[in-house]
């Protein structure tokens, strides 16, 4: 009912084969779009800009990259987090060495150096598959970090052994490092975000996207209906590396603004590695639902445990409310009996926490860690649970429900 | 839909963070690491640190009659968290206190934009000592470059150490580096060889690859830049090797009593340079007991009152209460704003008779900071442990400083040209 595809016919090949042949997806994407270009720079603070908006686009982004590597073509990869230092330090030699580069060809030429490492440590995987490709790629993982810790050329010789993001313009504005604002930074990120998601939506879709899924699939058969398959893995690594890249520029030229040597540790790469599985492998949205998951929500515990449930401002009680409601809504089409109990157990906590904190009940920073830590466990294995695909498996589910809704088939 | 609603909840819960209460009091937030690998070190300074603006709330309410709101956010030692916790408390904090190096480094540059003070006692980034270049950052009481300056001095004391060889055993981290270039200076001076032996953050607790290099290479003196899990590693590592403990000497943040407990008797004689002391007999210690750990105030206990990291904790807050209160008195208003707070923290001037009405005698050496002296260069005492607990083992060190000024100026002159725009702060004339 709410998104009914009766009677949106396509009379031609390519409004058969358009990104997006049922219209009330496009229209979901341009809210989606309008809520990330206009309305999120207009009403965020700098506490949301620099705890959500772009720490989750830059997480996005570098699932992405995996995602290509690991969803898309099958190669198991354990390196993302080194792979993104490939491409920070390349950006920050570009810009010391040329300072009059522009920042954002800096950045995207990065992800071509990092591209380059990737294809590299890419080649065992056409003898290795599985677990043993991933030791290889955790080698990659050791062996870059390790470099650049030694090679001080690296970080220009800086006694802290860190590199520091220095003030970079563009037609006059600072576009990074501490002079920066915060919205001109959000505003890089997303037009690299947005155009590196439109490049990847429209590869996986292409030729190259169906020759990984047919190498991840089965590779022997892959190889007897004449697909190269070293083409195809080496492809993938080197795409794949390149987002990765672009992403660790990013993380550090927009956000972090200084970054020491293990700031890549093998952390990282676990940390992107689960963002896309809880996403979902072999999808896009999956990375960023994924990344909204485990970068996001943390913040969001946090902001919430410290407010008083009773004394927000009733406009904003309101509007949690009716997305609560919705976001409930979806969960019980998807899910009928989890949807209802996700939220009585959401609206019971709720209502316990706000009358302790009536109570006078505080708890401490060091405990809301704590705590916080565990709600991120519990709810990673939930969603595992309910959805072992992910969360973009979840949304498929949700969408095809409500294409047949209020029927249950 | 739910990708638009999870992303409209983040939005919603920022406009209700940006209408959070406003307090009528002092904001001083610690960005603190109760948690995580280093919160075993963590806990025993953020503890002193919260007693002693306790005890101020309560024995004088507040500081010049507006209370110190001390609020912990907590960051597990994780860069991230830190910037979070950064963004979060600015708004309305009045000074920083980051904690560890990786946020120091991050929040740093954005100190001239943010205009609020970072303290951060006795670490971070030496070349903060000097203010004209870094003018919203501290570190009093004495930089990591006083500590090397010192541990040669000390070493020195003990015989010439000329032809002699030193290892510098260090975590491979910002901070662990952070003094070598003193360290270098002096070996070219003295004409001792400086041997760096670098522990990886995954090696801190197995070091037995270094030790091996120390047991081969025989040195006269090991120095440890140590922190969190590598002090513990490498003690027991010593002992076990049987390195002499007596040659064995740390900079502050390798003298907490837990890592030397795990050893006992077999530490006796280990070392540690420190500007801070937890003398049992002060006023000030007693008070705290009555007023803030008996009341049921505090998350300390007995025990670790009498380490040295409690006591450090006490006095780091001490610096923060003094400059606020020169700053109140200065400007003659009790709800002081950061700037006004960082006039405070370039006039401290902490002498014996101030730090004995405080009730601290013996904690902390006497020091005074100005608008181009952000450091002070307190000095400090050899602490050594005799087998249950640190002792001083020397007279007041205090560092040369004239002999690595050159070093400072031209850290700083490259820090601020690798930041330009760098504001500098033109209109201090004062010379140190």
């Amino acid at each position: 009912m709410l998104y009914r595809t009766a009677g949106q016919f396509k009379s031609s090949y390519v409004a058969d084969q358009a990104l997006f042949p049922v219209r009330q997806d496009a229209i979901l994407l341009t809210i989606i779009l309008i809520f990330g270009w206009v309305i999120f720079p207009m009403t965020a603070s700098e506490f949301t800009f620099q705890t959500l908006l772009i720490p989750i686009l830059i997480y996005a982004l570098a699932a992405m990259g995996l995602n290509i590597l690991t969803g898309f073509a099958g190669q198991l990869s354990l390196g993302t987090g080194a792979f993104m230092g490939v491409g920070a330090y390349a950006c920050y030699k570009m810009v010391t060495l040329f300072p009059w580069m522009n920042p954002i060809i800096a950045i995207l030429l990065s992800g071509v150096f990092s591209a380059g490492i990737g294809v590299v440590f890419g080649i065992p995987s056409l003898r290795i598959k599985g677990f043993y490709l991933a030791i290889a790629t955790l080698a990659a993982q050791f062996f870059l970090v390790w470099l650049f810790e030694k090679w001080a050329w690296l970080y220009n010789y800086n006694a802290s052994g860190a590199i520091q993001v220095p003030n970079l313009e563009m037609f006059g504005v600072f576009v990074s490092g501490p002079q920066a604002a915060s919205v001109t930074e959000y505003y890089i990120v997303l037009f690299v975000v947005t155009l590196l998601t439109l490049l990847c939506i429209n590869l996986t879709r292409g030729n190259l996207g169906r020759t990984w899924k047919a190498t991840r699939d089965m590779d022997i058969a892959a190889e007897l209906i004449g697909i190269n398959l070293m083409k195809s893995k080496l492809t993938a690594f080197a795409v794949s590396s390149y987002v990765v890249g672009v992403a660790g520029a990013l993380y550090v030229f927009m956000w972090k603004g200084a970054a020491e040597p293990n700031v890549f540790d093998i952390p990282l790469s676990f940390q992107v590695l689960f963002i896309a599985i809880i996403g979902g492998l072999g999808s896009i949205m999956g990375n960023y639902l994924g990344a909204i998951l485990i970068v996001g929500l943390p913040v969001v515990l946090n902001v919430v445990a410290g407010t008083k449930v009773f004394e927000i401002s009733a406009p904003s009680a309101i509007l949690l409310v009716a997305l609560i409601a919705a976001a409930t809504f979806l969960f019980w089409v998807a899910r009928n009996l989890w949807g209802v109990g996700a939220a009585l157990g959401f609206g019971v906590v709720t209502l316990v926490y706000g009358y302790a904190q009536l109570q006078g009940f505080r708890i401490d920073s060091a405990l809301i860690e704590h705590i916080n830590v565990m709600i991120v466990g519990a709810l990673i294995i939930f969603f595992l649970i309910i959805e072992p695909h992910g969360l973009n498996q979840l949304w498929r589910l949700i969408r095809e429900k409500l294409i047949i809704w209020p029927f249950p088939h | 839909m739910k990708h638009f609603t999870k992303l409209a909840t983040a939005v919603a819960l920022g406009t209700v963070l940006g209408t959070a209460a406003i307090a009528q009091e002092l904001y001083t937030p610690n960005l603190a690491y109760r948690t995580g690998p280093f919160a075993a070190t963590g806990i025993p300074l953020m503890n002193g640190q919260a007693d002693y603006m306790t005890l101020l709330n309560e024995r004088d309410g507040g500081i010049g009659g507006a209370r110190i709101d001390f609020e912990e956010c907590e960051t597990g030692y994780s860069t991230e968290k830190g910037v979070e916790c950064y963004e979060k408390t600015k708004g309305q904090a009045i000074v920083t206190q980051p904690w560890s190096t990786g946020i120091t480094l991050q929040v740093l540059p954005k100190t001239n934009v943010d205009q609020i003070p970072i303290l951060a006692p006795g670490y971070g980034f030496s070349p903060m000592a000097d203010g004209k270049v870094f003018q919203w950052a501290f570190n009093m009481p004495a930089g990591y470059w006083d500590a090397a300056d010192m541990i040669v001095q000390y070493l020195e004391s003990e015989g010439s150490l000329e032809g002699k060889k030193i290892a510098f055993l260090h975590l491979d981290h910002p901070f662990g580096k952070e003094p070598l270039p003193v360290m270098e200076m002096h070996a070219e001076n003295k004409g001792f060889e400086l041997l760096p032996i670098p522990v990886g953050l995954k090696e801190m607790q197995n070091q037995s690859a270094q030790w091996l290099q120390i047991r081969r290479e025989r040195p006269d003196y090991v120095v440890m830049w140590g922190w969190g899990a590598m002090n513990a590693g490498a003690i027991t590592e010593a002992v076990k090797t049987k390195y002499p403990m007596d040659q064995f000497v740390g900079v502050w943040w390798a003298g907490h009593d837990a890592d030397l407990k795990l050893v006992g008797e077999d530490g006796k004689g280990y070392k540690s340079i420190s500007w801070s002391f937890p003398n049992m007999d002060a006023p000030v210690m007693q008070e705290i007991k009555e007023r803030v750990i008996d009341a049921g105030l505090s998350q300390t206990n007995e025990e670790e009152m009498q380490g040295v990291f409690y006591g450090r904790g006490l006095v780091m807050s001490m610096i923060l209460a003094e400059a606020i209160k020169n700053a109140q008195e200065n400007f003659d208003t009790a709800e002081i704003d950061a700037t006004q707070l960082r006039w405070g923290l370039e006039n401290i001037n902490l002498t014996e008779e101030r730090i004995a009405e405080l009730g601290m005698e013996g904690m902390v050496p006497p020091f005074s900071t100005s608008c181009a002296n952000h450091t002070g260069h307190s000095g400090g005492w050899m602490l050594e442990w005799d087998g249950t607990k640190f002792v001083k083992a020397s007279d007041l060190l205090t560092a040369n400083v004239e002999g690595y000024s050159d070093l400072i100026a031209e850290a700083s002159a490259e820090y601020a040209s690798s930041n330009a725009p760098w504001e500098m702060n033109e209109e201090c004339s004062a010379t140190n």
